[in-house]
């Protein structure tokens, strides 16, 4: 027990990347603005188009704005409105001897193919040179660092990070309607038996179920009380350095059996698999749930919606109930690094390759951090007396949606570092007080089991990936609609063992070898 | 008949076509743009089916994708549900053809007895109006309606069944399926129908009736036989596309509870090859539905010729 308690710990300090205090960035203020006469073509699969009000990016301050900050021209590109942008990406990839020099999109797990491939540039000999600031920034975390290479140690790309590690991460969790609770005269339920409790009290009280959208929680739900790794979809995860997947464990039968017998008692909303964020709606208005899972930006609109229909915004974050034991595994979070990264192309030649990188390091200067956040200072934000950037009344005072995209790059995700700061000014306070109630007692818990973005797999393993466990997917959701329903009886142990016997005849033992060489490669980075 | 070929033959095929070109140059060059939207939308892209045969990657392109044989059908044909997908495709496919198709022609026939012209062009309107209304607007409608407390709920609890969600229930995915496609494509598919009995002779009906055939009768034995090449042509049609179960529609309405009857080849390839990105094995399983299409037009074309005299080609 205490080998696994170190084991634990030293997994957690490994993974959870909390530089919250003390995120120092290199100046970049004797390098910018450059000279050059190259022009760099820049394709952003996502989350960096210019605002909506925008026809191009040359009204885009954000987008201009960078080219003179950085002094190197930029031609942006994005997928034309309406398209499914990965999709858009491959076809431009269709044609690899013809592509945009920087390229931002999902791009990580397919580096190594890409660089085998030699369809974009291996970084490595230029990075310290010519992308001082981002290289210190990887040197000061190896989990960054670590995250950003092959296993062959080739720098690949510029990802994504933010300032506070894995909060935002945290999007998910538990809620509940406060009236109700005082009025049954309970406390916020700590446990999974206490969070029943509140399941039946509502329920005797107004009829009310456990309900919630499918996809809020068809990921990870609560099955972190039952100590395990996941609900419905094809979840693996990390544990003591092992690999497993979440839905082949003891742990989460238990946690399916709970399910069960909640259908069972008529207290688990029959609609639930069937749910998205707009249908759940129809049962948080007409009183039909007390008690569920979702999202800050969900929580939010609930209670918006009840307050424009004059009622009180009741619905508050409460912590994810552990096990009545005190057990917690995990709850959903990730380590605050994207899975999306710029690369350059080999469409770039060697020195439009140099100044690319020196556009790419801009976002992790000092003053670049700043660029990337607020926009440029003066005009969409001044320093404010507590040396904190803080924004003028062209932001405040605007009225469309996220006007903050205008000026700066990271509101979404970029190649740069988000600012806690910025997570703070985006969200609303409800959404905040729950995150901060999801992640904070959690933070030890909400990374270090999640497979890791950055590994990569091998072209053999790939390509045999497509042959092998391909069924799975589609096994382990359905099995799960299944043992809740009740289909298949999950407290019958005949049934456990052939659903077992099942996923090894899909091959997982095969999937769980190639998953655990990939990740002990990336350990060994 | 003979002597005829052999002189056409002597000019050999360039020749004739040289020769009927200049005859009709007209109707050649009406045709063009026909032709250049099949060589452009339904030719040209048949160069890509080659990565059904290789290990395709989008960075190595498609000539530069290596070739690795049958694999991709061997992983398919064994895979552990190959027999379920096609079980279901054909059911679903068989249930649709089985009520899907005769509705409308009953509905035509129907209508064409009706003498009420007023009344026969309000319930045509009323029975078209739901073709227009898109498949997500559908499938949301029929996802509400089947909720635990839903309006079919209701219905089935007024007839003392029990309350229960439908869309998890693997046992109402087909009713709901078929029934809400002939709800749905009814009205617009009897118009075809409609505009076949319009054509037929007014006169042998009144043949019919001085030799003493009642209104049933008439149906049997003028009616039908008159719109039979239509039902024909149309069934050859459908059956070439037994297979295309159509997937957007089933892909709005299954859930993972209901995949063991809804789970059909076409949402099978769109999981694998959009949300997985393999390509090489959602184009090797098109190229199986589509040759047994193939198969299946060419059949029913077949049996259609030899009972009815009336087929496609």
């Amino acid at each position: 027990m205490k080998k696994l308690f170190t084991l634990a710990i030293v997994m957690t300090m490994l993974f959870s990347v909390v530089p919250a205090f003390g995120l120092e960035l290199q100046s970049g203020a004797d390098m910018y603005p450059i000279k050059t006469d190259k022009t760099i073509t820049w394709y952003a699969e996502s989350n960096i188009s210019p605002h909506e009000k925008f026809t191009n990016y040359t009204e885009s301050p954000f987008h201009t704005g960078l080219s003179e900050v950085t002094g190197i021209p930029v031609e942006w590109s994005f997928p034309p409105a309406g398209t499914q942008s990965n999709v858009f990406t491959n076809t431009l990839l269709a044609d690899p001897t013809n592509l945009p020099d920087i390229m931002w999109g999902a791009f990580m797990n397919d580096a190594s193919l890409y660089l085998e491939d030699e369809m974009i540039w291996d970084l490595t000999p230029y990075l310290e040179e010519y992308a001082p600031a981002y290289y210190a920034f990887l040197k000061s975390n190896e989990a960054y660092d670590r995250a950003m290479k092959n296993d062959a140690g080739q720098y690949y790309g510029f990802g994504f990070f933010r300032e506070d590690g894995g909060w935002n991460d945290t999007y998910l969790g538990p809620v509940i309607r406060t009236d109700w609770l005082k009025e049954a005269g309970l406390e916020i339920p700590k446990t999974i038996s206490e969070f029943e409790t509140v399941i039946r009290a509502f329920n005797e009280k107004h009829g009310a179920k456990l309900s919630f959208a499918n996809n809020r929680v068809n990921t990870t739900g609560l099955s972190g009380a039952f100590g395990a790794f996941g609900q419905e979809s094809l979840q693996y995860f990390v544990k003591d350095g092992k690999v497993g997947l979440a839905q082949a464990q003891p742990e989460w039968r238990a946690y399916v059996a709970w399910l069960n017998k909640l259908w069972n008692d008529g207290l688990l909303d029959q609609d639930f698999l069937a749910l998205d964020d707009t249908s759940i709606k129809g049962k948080i208005h007409n009183d039909m749930t007390g008690i569920s899972i979702t999202s800050m930006g969900q929580l939010n609109n609930w209670n918006k919606e009840r307050v424009a229909e004059s009622k009180d915004g009741v619905w508050v974050g409460i912590p994810y109930p552990t096990g009545d034991d005190g057990t917690l595994s995990m709850v959903f979070g990730g380590a605050g690094i994207g899975t999306s990264v710029a690369m350059i192309t080999k469409s770039a030649d060697e020195d439009t390759m140099k100044v690319a990188l020196q556009l790419l390091n801009y976002a992790y200067t000092k003053e670049g951090f700043n660029y990337w956040n607020f926009g440029k200072e003066g005009v969409s934000w001044e320093m404010g007396a507590d040396g904190q950037p803080q924004l003028t009344a062209l932001v405040t005072d605007d009225k469309d949606t996220d006007p903050l995209v205008k000026y700066g790059g990271a509101t979404w995700s970029g190649p740069c570092i988000q600012a806690t700061r910025l997570l703070y000014m985006k969200n609303s306070d409800v959404a905040i007080d729950a995150n901060d109630t999801w992640f904070y007692p959690n933070e030890a818990v909400s990374a270090y089991w999640k497979w890791p973005v950055g590994a990569n797999f091998t072209v053999e393993e790939s390509d045999e990936l497509k042959i092998v466990g391909t069924s799975l997917g589609t096994f382990v959701p359905e099995s799960f609609g299944r043992f809740v329903t009740g289909a298949s009886d999950i407290n019958s142990d005949a049934a456990w063992e052939e659903y077992l016997k099942t996923l090894d005849s899909y091959d997982l033992q095969r999937v769980l070898e190639i998953r655990q060489a990939c990740y002990d490669r990336y350990l060994a980075r | 008949m003979a002597q005829q070929t052999i002189g056409s033959g002597r000019k050999g095929f360039a020749g004739r076509l040289l020769r009927d070109f200049r005859l009709n140059k007209w109707k050649y060059l009406m045709i063009l743009p026909v032709l250049v939207y099949l060589a452009v939308f339904a030719y040209k892209p048949m160069y890509g089916l080659q990565i059904a045969f290789k290990n395709y990657r989008p960075t190595r392109g498609i000539a530069g994708s290596p070739w690795v044989g049958f694999l991709w059908f061997e992983k398919f044909f064994t895979d552990p549900y190959f027999w379920r997908l096609l079980r279901n495709t054909f059911t679903l496919s068989a249930l649709d053809i089985l009520f899907g198709f005769p509705a409308p022609i009953i509905l035509a026939l129907l209508l064409n007895e009706l003498r009420n012209n007023k009344f026969k062009r309000t319930v045509q309107t009323i029975t078209y109006m739901p073709y227009f209304i898109s498949l997500v607007v559908m499938a949301s409608l029929l996802k509400i309606y089947s909720q635990e407390n839903g309006l079919f709920s209701q219905i089935i609890e007024l007839f003392g069944g029990t309350r229960q969600n439908l869309t998890i229930s693997a046992s109402a995915f087909r009713p709901l399926y078929i029934g809400s496609g002939i709800w749905q494509y009814i009205g617009w598919n009897s118009i075809i129908y409609l505009a076949a009995l319009a054509a037929i002779d007014q006169e042998q009906y009144e043949a019919a009736r001085i030799d003493g055939a009642n209104r049933f009768r008439q149906l049997l034995h003028i009616t039908l036989p008159g719109i039979l090449p239509t039902i024909m042509i149309l069934f050859v049609l459908r059956m070439g596309s037994i297979l295309n179960v159509g997937y957007e529609k089933v892909l709005l309405m299954y859930t993972p509870s209901t995949y063991e009857v809804a789970d059909v080849f076409s949402t099978y390839t769109y999981r694998m090859g959009l949300e997985n990105q393999q390509y090489s094995l959602s184009t090797a399983v098109g190229l199986f539905n589509t040759v047994v299409n193939i198969a299946f037009l060419l059949l029913t074309n077949y049996f259609s010729k030899k009972t009815t005299e009336s087929g496609l080609f």
